[in-house]
């Protein structure tokens, strides 16, 4: 990778489900650039097409066009998945394994040497306060627990690229703000993160870019700065932009 | 030599997974609670209580390996696309052969398990059965006829396995998968009685003209029965090592070919 390579890349993405003639359409010729080392905070309502992008971009879902590429790689062509993290809206795991088990099965698969597994499981476990929860079977485990414990997993392998499907959903504020602190931690590594959500304080916090997405449309991409006018919160923006997006499709 | 690593680290991990499963210990127990059955059903025959007894212990066995495909195999299958636990595993480098064949291979490890556990208890029962009634062991009893034919029994629940995963891999409801296979079961188990009534007999009904079609039927469906070994164990009637190789290589390259298919379909199915 040179280090004008973008760390994620999408070009004219659609996707669509359902058969041809009651087809919905989840993203239309979506193109976004993510630089290695940034922050991006993808923004939308509900069934925006967020979680169809990120989707597609760890290719469990085929787009119908486009192209979406990691650190260079083409998606779906080439392998790329030992340089990403990701971090589901749910993390489910097996239920009776253990925590360090489930960590420690991710670390193989991730081709890690087994000693380095054995430190990365102990950093992360105490990282994430679950040491003390390290052999316990995750079917026992609170949302929380399995949110921090999701995120231990997109991190055991040290990768990239971190993809985050609304990391913080479920947390209570201490979690939040235990993320939100590790979050920062990975930049200041230089990582890249991509995260979705639909909570504004978190993009005002963490975000050096924004997407805001819109019925499958990207409605904006680019600093938060240039996207709130003077004065204005990114939730009185956020819900603006929505609604002159809805009198546009209605028009 | 990586893609091999990736399938034994999820074929230790789906067997632990398994092995953990309250459900696998209650079949166990309701299988060996069935064998030890067999001590009481034995002896309401008046005769052959030897060949009866054999006959139970391992039709027990079977029962149970295929209690163990339909609900536990796939139901850890079923778990991992309803509630997304294949997103853990695929967002790592683990291509689709690797993750199906990581399952088959962990699931094929607990049947296995369960087989030996099970083969000893009805093993236990049939030996209680022998001795109390002298009289009725079978001439050319043999315990490495017995053995084997567990292992074929093994054999066919690995065929049935792989008949569940391709079923899962297109089907796009876990209850749709589980009809399917069940089904193919039913097929795989009489589809050489059904071919020989058909080719052997010309007044075979309906069928009369179709020996084509179901010899075409009989090379695509797996031949369950020829891993029926029980009544050559009941009645002391060895079967040569050779047979025994021949039906492990049947099995072995059936269940590949299974595999494979499932591969295929599974790459086509979107993950949404």
């Amino acid at each position: 990778m040179t280090p004008a390579t973008p760390a994620i890349e999408i070009s004219n993405l659609s996707k669509g489900f359902g058969p041809r003639r009651q087809r919905n359409q989840a993203l239309t010729d979506l193109s976004l650039v993510i630089q290695p080392g940034e922050i991006f905070g993808f923004l939308g309502p509900n069934g925006a097409g967020k979680s169809t992008t990120i989707k597609l971009l760890l290719h469990f879902l085929k787009p119908d066009s486009g192209n979406l590429r990691i650190l260079g790689r083409t998606v779906g062509q080439e392998e790329y998945r030992h340089q990403i993290g990701y971090l589901s809206e749910f993390p489910v795991f097996y239920d009776h394994l253990t925590a360090r088990e489930t960590l420690l099965l991710s670390g193989r698969l991730s081709d890690m040497p087994r000693q380095e597994i054995a430190l990365r499981i102990a950093m992360l476990l105490e990282r994430m306060h679950l040491s003390d929860a390290a052999n316990r079977r995750v079917g026992g485990f609170s949302k929380g627990m399995k949110q921090r414990l999701g995120m231990a997993n997109a991190l055991v392998h040290d990768p990239e690229v971190l993809i985050f499907d609304e990391p913080m959903s479920g947390l209570d504020p201490v979690g939040r703000h235990q993320i939100k602190g590790l979050i920062s931690e990975l930049k200041q590594q230089g990582k890249t993160i991509f995260f979705s959500t639909h909570i504004l304080s978190d993009i005002e916090t963490l975000c050096d870019r924004i997407g805001v997405i819109h019925k499958g449309v990207l409605l904006y991409s680019g600093g938060l700065g240039n996207f709130l006018a003077a004065g204005e919160t990114l939730e009185d923006r956020f819900i603006r932009i929505i609604e002159e997006a809805n009198h546009a499709s209605v028009a | 030599m990586r893609a091999l690593r990736n399938v034994w680290f999820l074929a230790l991990a789906t067997c632990t997974e398994g092995i953990r499963h309250r459900a696998l210990w209650a079949i166990v127990c309701l299988a060996s609670i069935l064998t030890m059955a067999n001590l009481g059903v034995t002896t309401l025959y008046s005769w052959d209580l030897g060949k009866v007894s054999v006959e139970f212990g391992l039709s027990s066995v079977a029962f149970t390996g295929l209690l163990l495909v339909f609900f536990l195999g796939m139901k850890i299958l079923a778990d991992d696309l309803e509630r997304s636990r294949i997103f853990m595993l695929l967002s790592r480098p683990v291509s689709i052969w690797q993750y199906l064949t990581g399952k088959f291979l962990g699931l094929s490890m607990i049947l296995f398990l369960a087989t030996i556990i099970l083969g000893l208890s009805a093993a236990l029962s049939m030996r209680y059965v022998l001795l109390q009634y002298a009289a009725f062991v079978p001439p050319n009893f043999s315990w490495l006829t017995c053995i084997m034919a567990l292992a074929c029994q093994w054999l066919s629940l690995v065929v049935v396995l792989a008949m569940s995963v391709l079923c899962f891999s297109f089907a796009k409801q876990p209850f749709v998968a589980l009809l399917l296979a069940v089904s193919s079961y039913l097929v795989g188990q009489n589809m050489e009685l059904l071919r020989r009534v058909v080719v052997e007999n010309p007044q075979a009904g309906v069928l009369v003209g179709q020996e084509r079609l179901v010899i075409a039927l009989s090379w695509i469906f797996p031949n369950l029965s020829l891993f029926d070994k029980k009544y050559a164990a009941a009645y002391g009637m060895a079967f040569s090592g050779q047979e025994f190789l021949l039906l492990c290589l049947y099995s072995i390259s059936y269940s590949a070919l299974l595999l494979y298919f499932s591969t295929l379909l599974f790459k086509r199915k979107e993950l949404a």
